[in-house]
Order: C-alpha cells, then structure tokens, then sequence
C-alpha cells in the first residue's frame, strides 16, 4: 500500500508510521513523501533517527551499533538523512534515544543540514537575479515567453507545432528562476522550523 | 585555588562511558557496561550513545583504536579523557567525605 505524507515532526511521524503499524502495516520503501507499506505480523515500535554519513563504514558502524542494541534499520541509507529504525527485539531500549537532549539533536542535524543546501544554493539565487531570470512581468504575462516569430498569429497545425515545442523553454525561461528561489524559501523555513523545534526540546 | 575545568561536572552518562573506556570496547560492549558499572541503573539507547561517542571524539576524551572487527569501531580513553575522570573522581569524593561529615555533625 502507498500512502502520502509530510511531515516536520518527527514525533508526529513517529506516532503515524506506529498507527501504521497497529493496523499491520510496516513502512518498508519510502520516496519523495510516498511512504511504501506492506502488510506484516507483529510490528514492533518504529523510530527516527535523522543522520547523513560520508564514508560507508562510519554508516555501517553506525546500523551494526543499532542492530546490536535490538534496532535494525528498515528504510535509509549513507545520504538519505531521515533513518528509519523497527525495535526487533524484546530486550532493546523503548526507544533509540535515552535522553531529551540527543533526541532533540535530531532537529539540530536536520537544520544544520538544510542551511548547508541553501548556502550552496545562494550564490546561484543571487545571479538569477541579477541575469533577470526571476522577472515577475513575464510571469505574469506567459505569451511574452515565447520567442517564435509570428507564434500567436499562426492557427491549426503550426501553432501547435511551434507552441509545443517552445513551451518547455518558455517554462524553464521564466519559471525556473522562481521555482529555485521558492525552494530556497523553503530551506530557509525547514532550517528555522528545525531550529525552533531543538530549542523548544531541550529547555527543561 | 586552581581554576576549575569548564568541562566540569561530567554527565553520568559521559562518566560511565569513560569509565568503560579504560579498557578498548565497541559501542555495544560500551551500552552493556554502562548498564552493568551503574548497577542497571543508566540504560543508554544506541542513538544517545551514538552521539555521545561523537562529542567525547571531538573533546579528545576518547579515541578510535584499530581492531579486527570490520563492522564495529572500537575506542579507547585518551590521557586527557583519563584526567577529566580522575578530576571529576576528586569532585565527587570530595561531595561524598563533606556530606557525611556534615550529616553526621547534624545527628
């Protein structure tokens, strides 16, 4: 079964992956928001930890410590940043984390992870602004993003060709630009919102 | 009177977790004497000791030291990690001999 999910919350996640779960289904895939489940017996409490790793042995050190302590991993890998852990075993700890402040240091990651991606993706904003790629009168007015001579007087078959073919240069001309710089946007809202909730977390 | 380390009091956690390390262990093995140095009463979740293997690496409290275990890093107390245990062995003894004596004063 495929289901849609967003979240900023880990706990929250958590809580809806482990519903999940109660109705036996186990996460087992997840891509760009669409969370893969299939049926299974006897899922155990589901957590999330959020890592990125460099090297492929720091990451393999890393899962065999969790397997070791009754966590084995069930979606993730080196780059994927959010790791999703299933408690294997009736011994393991009620949870991957034992204190406050190293489960609130998931938040920390997460930001700090996200304000590395906007600060590669800055420099690339600020030249589309100034080349004018991000010009709201042709976003406004979409027909002045076509260059084809004489496009708009054309009728029937050669209208379509031409309006066709120009289309996804006419898209990339004059949305691009803001497409990026609304993905820096939200960066910037992921890296506060992340910052807001480590802080939260960790006051006493 | 000497100025105090900054790094002073350590956390029980980061106490145990050098006090494990005096002897080269792996994380599981570190989790497992945790529990048994504290009589069962510091239970420590791997993504807590995770982390915490990271700071004490970073403080230069502790080391990693080869092994032949492909899958599991093995680590060790540095000698600046062995003096932040000793100072903090000192604090809390000192804790320890005036409570008594002032419990015992009071009685």
């Amino acid at each position: 079964m495929y289901s849609f999910g967003f979240f900023l919350d880990f706990e929250k996640e958590e809580r809806w992956l482990n519903k999940m779960g109660k109705r036996g289904y186990l996460l087992v895939d997840k891509q760009v928001g669409i969370y893969h489940f299939r049926k299974s017996e006897n899922i155990m409490n589901i957590k999330i930890d959020y890592r990125n790793f460099s090297k492929k042995s720091d990451y393999e050190d890393y899962l065999t410590l969790f397997e070791d302590g009754g966590w084995k991993r069930i979606v993730g890998s080196m780059k994927s940043g959010v790791q999703y852990f299933q408690r294997v075993n009736h011994e393991a700890t009620d949870d991957i984390f034992s204190d406050e402040i190293s489960k609130a240091s998931r938040y920390q990651r997460l930001y700090r992870k996200h304000l590395t991606l906007l600060s590669s993706f800055l420099p690339f904003l600020v030249v589309l602004f100034m080349s004018g790629a991000i010009n709201v009168e042709s976003m406004l007015n979409p027909k002045s993003l076509y260059y084809t001579p004489g496009l708009w007087e054309a009728t029937g078959f050669s209208f379509w060709r031409a309006f066709l073919f120009e289309t996804p240069f006419a898209l990339a001309r004059g949305y691009l630009g803001p497409f990026l710089a609304l993905l820096a946007l939200l960066y910037i809202l992921l890296s506060i919102k992340g910052l807001m909730k480590y802080h939260k977390r960790i006051k006493p | 009177m000497m100025k105090r380390n900054k790094s002073l009091p350590l956390t029980e956690t980061v106490y145990y977790i050098l006090l494990s390390l005096l002897e080269p262990a792996h994380g599981y093995l570190i989790l497992q004497k945790v529990e048994e140095l504290s009589d069962g009463e510091v239970r420590m979740a791997a993504g807590t000791l995770y982390g915490a293997i990271e700071n004490l690496l970073k403080l230069n409290y502790i080391h990693q030291v080869d092994s032949s275990d492909k899958r599991r890093k093995v680590y060790e107390i540095t000698d600046l990690g062995r003096d932040i245990l000793k100072l903090d062995f000192r604090r809390m003894q000192h804790m320890v001999s005036i409570t008594e004596k002032q419990l015992s004063d009071k009685e």
